[in-house]
């Protein structure tokens, strides 16, 4: 037999079997498909290829990287819902489960549901010192996402300000706690009251002094135009009648307005703190595990 | 050997072969209409082989499927990622011109007349070929550079026509108002900044709220009601006369752009008759 009638044959099995693993492709080569689609962020693309792979023929390995990738496009995609039901599915034999389990656990953390977030990190694997650091200081981001005090101070006892990822950060979130220790607790009934006694005083109480400018100017010129009513035609007449319910209307909204100010007031310091709260929380999960 | 050389070439056409049909399969679908599932199979034939011609027609269609979709921004980012691989200069020509396309349907005129001023540089051997000219002639006119748009619209006439009697678009520019002057207007005379605009029944509107302002506060005053005519009077007086300020510079500007409009809606039919 020449070479060449040896060597034709299998060259062309070769190349069939190429074409063939073309048409039916194996969850090794598609996984490495999509992920080549997330670098390139084609995100729908890669969305695309995942959704059309056979699940039911799946090993447990190939689920968990299939969870994993699926759950990663959904995190960059800010699907954060999504991304910590898939990344919470790898499991602990997968050679993704410590990135999973640590962005799962944010994207619960980020999307509000904190309890949840808190039994997902209390069980966070941490095989070196680094990641130990890392799940205290994580631990410590939710403690003060929950505005848990003495959790924090004690979890914050595990922070060495020493390493180059989480050093910053680290001080960074001691800064924030004192921040929001300083936080003045307002009253609404008081914003109310002093809203009644001087109108616009109460937003200035809730930390609103424009509004609370722009609160008085109409209430004090309807009050006028009220009082000359009153005072040129009589408490019966319609001009007395018209500005008085005008006043009253803007008066009493007021004082309404300036108890619900109290509570923005709150709300914006609280949502500040949180951003920045999770902005830091998320710096050296990226820097440390998105590799 | 000579089998070797044989054996060789087989295996290697087997493997261009894969990135073709793939390219071929995104064709398919595209033609389907399936975008989505044509962009993946664009995106296998890039993932699966370094050849040229290839890379080439996966990008050119993958970018073709972004453009049906609308997403022109993405296919501008997408090209400028394929524009990094190693393609003879010939085909980063044509990908260059793609993105151009792209990024003026994207609206992205700035970005579009920066590609199109790159390219001379890029590929000084290269021609200046119609399309992106007359590209460069809409995206200015887009931005209402129409002097600089002028000068281009002449040098694409006079590369694809040896005609030079046609006549000159650019003579009758349309008459763009100033804003600054309509606030100057509405300032001094209620009314008049919206009459420039050529809106005479909000000018007469404007005239009428005013004057009701003014009415009421001049009569308060003259019967003794001086807290009224300065809190409602002159209030709705000065409210009305700010805002008929404002509004007369938000007339003159949708004006303003209805006309370029107009103007560069007819230039295109112009330009692309001339490309035709």
């Amino acid at each position: 037999m020449t070479p060449f009638r040896f060597w034709l044959p299998v060259l062309l099995l070769c190349l069939v079997q190429t074409l063939y693993g073309q048409t039916l492709p194996s969850f090794s080569s598609e996984w490495r498909f999509a992920r080549y689609l997330a670098d390139k962020d084609a995100t729908d693309e890669a969305e695309f290829v995942l959704r059309h792979i056979d699940q039911n023929r799946l090993s447990t390995s190939q689920r968990d990287s299939l969870a994993y990738l699926t759950g990663w496009l959904a995190y960059g995609a800010k699907s954060l819902d999504s991304a910590s039901q898939y990344l919470l599915r790898v499991s602990a034999a997968s050679p993704f489960y410590v990135k999973s389990q640590y962005f799962g656990a944010y994207c619960l953390a980020f999307d509000h549901h904190r309890d949840s977030a808190l039994a997902v990190m209390q069980h966070l694997p941490a095989p070196d010192s680094t990641l130990t650091e890392l799940k205290a200081f994580q631990q410590a981001g939710l403690a003060l996402l929950q505005r848990q005090y003495p959790r924090y101070d004690s979890l914050r006892q595990q922070f060495s300000y020493a390493s180059y990822a989480l050093s910053a950060e680290e001080e960074r979130l001691d800064a924030y706690r004192r921040g929001l220790a300083t936080e003045k607790r307002r009253s609404p009934v008081l914003a109310g009251m002093l809203s009644a006694m001087v109108p616009g005083l109460g937003k200035v109480y809730a930390g609103k002094p424009k509004q609370g400018i722009a609160a008085f100017l109409p209430v004090l010129t309807l009050g006028l135009l009220t009082w000359e009513g009153y005072r040129k035609d009589g408490p019966t007449s319609l001009r007395f009648l018209g500005f008085g319910s005008l006043f009253t209307v803007f008066y009493a909204g007021n004082i309404w307005g300036s108890t619900v100010a109290v509570k923005v007031r709150r709300d914006e310091f609280n949502r500040g703190y949180d951003n920045k709260i999770l902005f830091d929380m998320h710096i050296p999960l990226r820097n440390l595990l998105n590799r | 050997m000579t089998t070797r050389f044989c054996l060789i070439c087989t295996f290697l056409c087997g493997i261009c072969s894969i990135g073709k049909g793939q390219v071929t399969a995104g064709d398919s679908l595209f033609a389907s209409g399936q975008y989505v599932a044509s962009r993946v199979a664009y995106e296998r034939a890039l993932f699966g082989t370094t050849e040229p011609d290839a890379v080439f027609s996966a990008s050119v269609g993958k970018a073709r499927c972004l453009k049906q979709q609308g997403l022109y921004a993405s296919a501008v980012t997408f090209l400028n990622g394929q524009l990094q691989s190693n393609l003879p200069d010939s085909l980063l020509y044509r990908l260059r011109h793609e993105q151009i396309l792209s990024a003026y349907l994207a609206g992205q005129f700035e970005n579009t007349l920066s590609l199109v001023e790159r390219l001379p540089y890029l590929h000084p051997d290269a021609s200046p070929a119609p399309m992106l000219l007359a590209i460069r002639v809409l995206a200015l006119n887009e931005l209402q550079r129409w002097p600089t748009a002028d000068t281009a619209y002449h040098e694409l006439a006079a590369l694809v026509t040896a005609d030079s009697t046609l006549p000159n678009p650019y003579r009758a520019l349309p008459r763009l108002k100033s804003e600054k002057k309509a606030q100057w207007l509405s300032t001094f005379i209620p009314g008049a900044g919206q009459l420039y605009a050529g809106r005479p029944g909000e000018a007469v509107v404007s005239v009428l709220v005013q004057s009701a302002g003014l009415y009421f506060g001049i009569t308060s005053f003259i019967n003794g009601y001086y807290l009224s005519a300065w809190g409602v009077g002159a209030g709705l007086f000065g409210s009305f006369h700010a805002g008929g300020i404002r509004r007369a510079e938000v007339l003159v500007r949708q004006r303003n752009q209805q006309r370029a409009n107009a103007f560069n809606a007819q230039l295109r039919e112009r330009v692309i008759g001339l490309i035709k």
